[in-house]
């Protein structure tokens, strides 16, 4: 699961003539929430977002009304763009966690995707979030399993997958992570497509291993 | 998966309509046309020659011309409007973001600049690239569109390479900057079927992995069966039908649609899918446009209504525009096949006649220029190397092969054309191996041509009627007081009528030349007629028409025909008897039928493998050939296929030539693979077998 194959290619990018009125109408018309910005060669140069397009107004302050709405007419989307060595990129070769964990440490929600700095794609937070329902196949139904176990014993999640292999089950989705408030425990999630009752059987006898919700999605 | 991604069309076209400024006032060459295209589709735009499909492209990339204007209309790319936008501005967005592959892969490079640098240019004008970044770059994007040795061809030029490998450079190049549109006007038109098959493959890889959207151009519909996802059919300036491609051929509304599809031939399971049913009527000029439904004149479902008023196109399902005042009334099975057409197919020919045109080892070498500049080396071309036909008083023997297999050149000994260095030539009795000179004037008169490129064989400066005339006063077949009155019976017999015979061939359209060719070739009552690729250069609808009318001659004269045609489709139910040739010899020769069934000689089943089926149903076995067809100077030692051949059986291929198998009925093939194995092969093509035609 790499960047380059959840990435948005070719995605909607303005050059530097593009009027700040324009680039909020483009935005708001196409309901995107980040814009970049290119030069030559789709060379990126910056990054709009809805944030940048707010004019701050210590800028304006000292100006009449005519002369406010000729000048906020005539900002570019070059004036009010985060310009380029400050835009966080990323390679399209990274994995999505690296991706995510960027997102996540440097509080932003989009990160344009360059190669050699060409604009080649973008990744979203809304992209990382379709992927993780993706990844607990939301959209399939069957019964969610939550299992807590030790954390930091090698086997435990094994002991997990014999327990579903031995009845010749398959395993719709699975990911787990440390349980949040339970320190030194680790919290599997399983999806299968069997019901409740057969899941408690199979998967409530596990030693070492609870489990902490079962449910019908 | 991608519903959460902005979606926002890569081209939105929204009423677009262009018109060339002429002397005699504007011309409306395309009016209300839209369409999307989404990122990673492709989409065809599909119809015949002057329906203003390549128009819209050029409209799109601002390449009309001086005299070319966008009338009314949004151009929305990316979600911007590009009518109205600064050169400056297009410059830069075609450049970056939009790319366009022609027709002529020769036309789109330049002949004295290597492959290498022509391509780092894109590179380096657009993105700024140092020049050994660029070749770099270029080298994998080679690799990327499969090109043998990659890190040689940048080195060479243009000429150097074969017509596809042109192709695949011209494709990689447009791939270069990763648009996020490709236009593909016709890009393989001009390519050999087996050639074209592995370009198309390529084309839907490098889109699947770059996510382009592509606009592709064709009056092929079997390409478009096999490279989109959605079709719109353009008539006379305008789009009368768009769906996706699986509902456009399964249920095409438009009786436009509907027409062109049965004009297309379909390798089908029987002969009978393979009949053509020509469209009445002729397009439109642009500037004498019906007032009402621009295809009301050449329909047979038309009513008053339709010619008064214009319709819209409007959705008649879901994801299925047509544009139709009563499409839904329209059933398709309510038309009516022509009886007359049916019942040539039912007509089987007469086995018990005699051969009329017999062939035997025939060799034609052509000398070639010496690469030394003093030597007494002989380079031969041996464009044919020991071929033996015969064809039967009133049957039709179709020969099919692609360029460089030596079939032109064996119609053109056989004829006359061109000097035979080796064989027998047996014509009605008489021998024929001699110069032309040396022929008598009755066995002329008995063997005629019709050739392939109207245009050049028509004499610019005499009138129809006089050119028709030629031949009945050369062979004095009529007293010369009756020489109008048959060209004129001809002119008729060829659907043209009187009023053409004081026409000049200018004014005429490519499919009336061509009836004007084989109207001479007939004139004199031949008892046999080459036709060397009649219908290639034509429309598929007007192909549908000539090609039914040779039918009509051959039955009305008791003529034998020779046809020679690339596309094993066309001649499935025009012939009775088609060869197959490779590199200057016979491959495989049989009863028609015989040789789209298995036991097939591995080219045909690679030919056939590579045909574009103008159904997307049908299933077709993938066989690609590897390598370029190889020089008839140095042909390969044995089976001359051995080179490319998929079921090479091992070094016997490479030390003897095939023996023929003899699978009955006529049907043979030169192969070292037990006949046997042969056939138990699969059949190439499998078609559901619910017909959706009448």
């Amino acid at each position: 699961m790499l960047v380059k194959d959840y990435m948005t290619r070719h995605p909607l990018m303005a050059t530097l003539q593009m009027s700040v009125v324009e680039a909020q109408k483009f935005m708001g018309e196409n309901k995107i929430r980040h814009l970049p910005v290119v030069g030559d060669g789709k060379r990126l140069l910056g990054l709009v977002t809805r944030q940048r397009l707010l004019v701050d107004p210590a800028r304006l302050g000292s100006l009449s009304v005519w002369d406010i709405a000729r000048t906020l007419s005539s900002l570019k989307v070059s004036d009010v763009m985060l310009k380029v060595p400050e835009v966080v990129t990323i390679d399209s070769n990274l994995t999505i966690e690296e991706a995510a964990s960027m997102m996540v440490e440097k509080r932003i929600g989009c990160l344009p995707v360059v190669e050699k700095g060409i604009l080649v794609g973008i990744l979203t937070e809304l992209d990382l979030l379709a992927q993780l329902s993706e990844l607990m196949a939301a959209r399939e139904h069957g019964v969610r399993v939550t299992i807590r176990m030790p954390s930091g014993v090698s086997g435990e999640l094994a002991k997990l997958v014999s327990a579903i292999a031995a009845r010749g089950w398959g395993i719709e989705a699975c990911g787990g992570s440390p349980s949040p408030k339970a320190p030194g425990k680790w919290d599997a999630v399983v999806k299968l497509k069997v019901t409740m009752d057969e899941a408690l059987a199979a998967l409530g006898q596990i030693p070492d291993q609870e489990i902490v919700d079962i449910r019908e999605v | 998966m991608d519903a959460h991604k902005p979606q926002t069309p890569v081209l939105d076209i929204q009423g677009l309509a262009i018109s060339y400024e002429t002397r005699r006032g504007d011309v409306p060459a395309v009016r209300d046309v839209s369409f999307q295209i989404k990122r990673g589709e492709a989409f065809s735009i599909v119809g015949e020659s002057g329906c203003g499909k390549s128009t819209v492209a050029f409209g799109i990339v601002n390449f009309l011309g001086r005299n070319g204007r966008i009338v009314d209309g949004r151009i929305l790319f990316q979600g911007q409007d590009l009518v109205g936008q600064s050169p400056e501005e297009l410059r830069r967005i075609r450049g970056d973001r939009i790319a366009m592959v022609y027709q002529d892969p020769m036309a789109a490079l330049n002949p004295s600049m290597r492959i290498g640098d022509q391509m780092a240019e894109v590179l380096i004008v657009h993105r700024h690239m140092k020049p050994r970044e660029a070749e770099d770059a270029c080298v994998e994007m080679l690799k990327r569109v499969h090109m043998p040795d990659p890190a040689n061809v940048v080195r060479r030029y243009p000429h150097q390479l074969s017509g596809g490998q042109q192709q695949r450079v011209v494709i990689g190049m447009a791939l270069l900057n990763d648009p996020a549109l490709l236009i593909m006007d016709e890009p393989t038109t001009a390519l050999d079927v087996t050639v074209e098959a592995a370009v198309l493959d390529l084309v839907r890889e490098l889109q699947h992995e770059f996510q382009t959207a592509i606009m592709y151009i064709s009056h092929n519909l079997g390409v478009v069966a096999r490279v989109s996802h959605r079709v719109a059919v353009m008539y006379a300036g305008e789009i009368v039908e768009r769906a996706s491609v699986q509902d456009l051929f399964a249920r095409p509304q438009h009786p436009y649609t509907q027409g062109l599809l049965r004009c297309v031939p379909r390798l089908g399971s029987d002969k009978r899918d393979s009949v053509l049913y020509p469209i009445r009527g002729r397009v439109p000029s642009p500037s004498a446009l019906p007032p009402g439904c621009i295809f009301e004149p050449r329909c047979e479902y038309a009513r008053e209504d339709c010619r008064l008023r214009k319709p819209e196109l409007r959705q008649l399902y879901a994801d299925h525009l047509a544009r139709c005042h009563f499409a839904e009334e329209i059933r398709e099975t309510v038309w009516q096949q022509p009886e007359d057409l049916l019942a040539h197919i039912a007509m089987p020919p007469d086995n018990t006649a005699e051969p009329i045109l017999r062939v035997q080892n025939a060799k034609t070498y052509y000398q070639a220029p010496s690469r030394k500049l003093f030597s007494r080396e002989k380079l031969l071309v041996k464009a044919v190397d020991d071929v033996s036909i015969e064809i039967k008083k009133g049957h039709t023997l179709g020969i099919v092969g692609e360029s460089g297999c030596g079939k032109s050149t064996l119609v053109k000994t056989i004829v006359g054309m061109e000097r035979p260095t080796g064989g027998e030539f047996e014509f009605m009795g008489v021998d024929i191996s001699g110069p032309v000179s040396t022929r008598k004037l009755d066995t002329i008169r008995e063997m005629q041509m019709v050739f392939q490129n109207p245009d050049s064989t028509l004499n610019p400066s005499f009138s129809v009627g006089y050119q028709i005339g030629r031949p009945l006063r050369r062979f004095k077949t009529v007293p010369a007081n009756q020489v109008r009155d048959e060209v004129v019976r001809l002119l008729d017999m060829m659907k043209l009528g009187e009023r053409y015979y004081d026409r000049y061939p200018r004014q005429l359209s490519g499919g009336e030349k061509q009836r004007v060719g084989i109207a001479r070739a007939i004139a004199a009552r031949p008892g046999l007629v080459l036709c060397d690729e009649p219908v290639s250069a034509l429309d598929v609808s007007v192909q549908a028409a000539v090609l039914n009318l040779l039918l009509e001659i051959q039955k009305e004269l008791g003529a034998t025909l020779a046809f020679i045609a690339h596309d094993l489709s066309v001649v499935r139910f025009f012939c009775d008897r088609i060869a197959v040739m490779y590199l200057g010899k016979v491959v495989e020769i049989g009863p028609s039928e015989a040789i789209y069934g298995p036991p097939y000689h591995p080219y045909t089943e690679a030919l056939l493998s590579a045909v574009p089926i103008p159904d997307p149903r049908a299933e077709q076995k993938h066989v690609r050939l590897l390598g370029a067809v190889p020089s008839a100077l140095n042909p390969p030692s044995g089976c001359r296929f051995h080179t490319r051949c998929p079921r090479k059986v091992g070094d016997i291929c490479e030390r003897e030539e095939p023996p023929w198998l003899d699978n009955g009925n006529g049907h043979r093939i030169a192969c070292h693979i037990p006949l046997e194995e042969l056939r138990s092969m699969e059949a190439v093509i499998t078609v559901p077998s619910a017909s959706t035609r009448a």
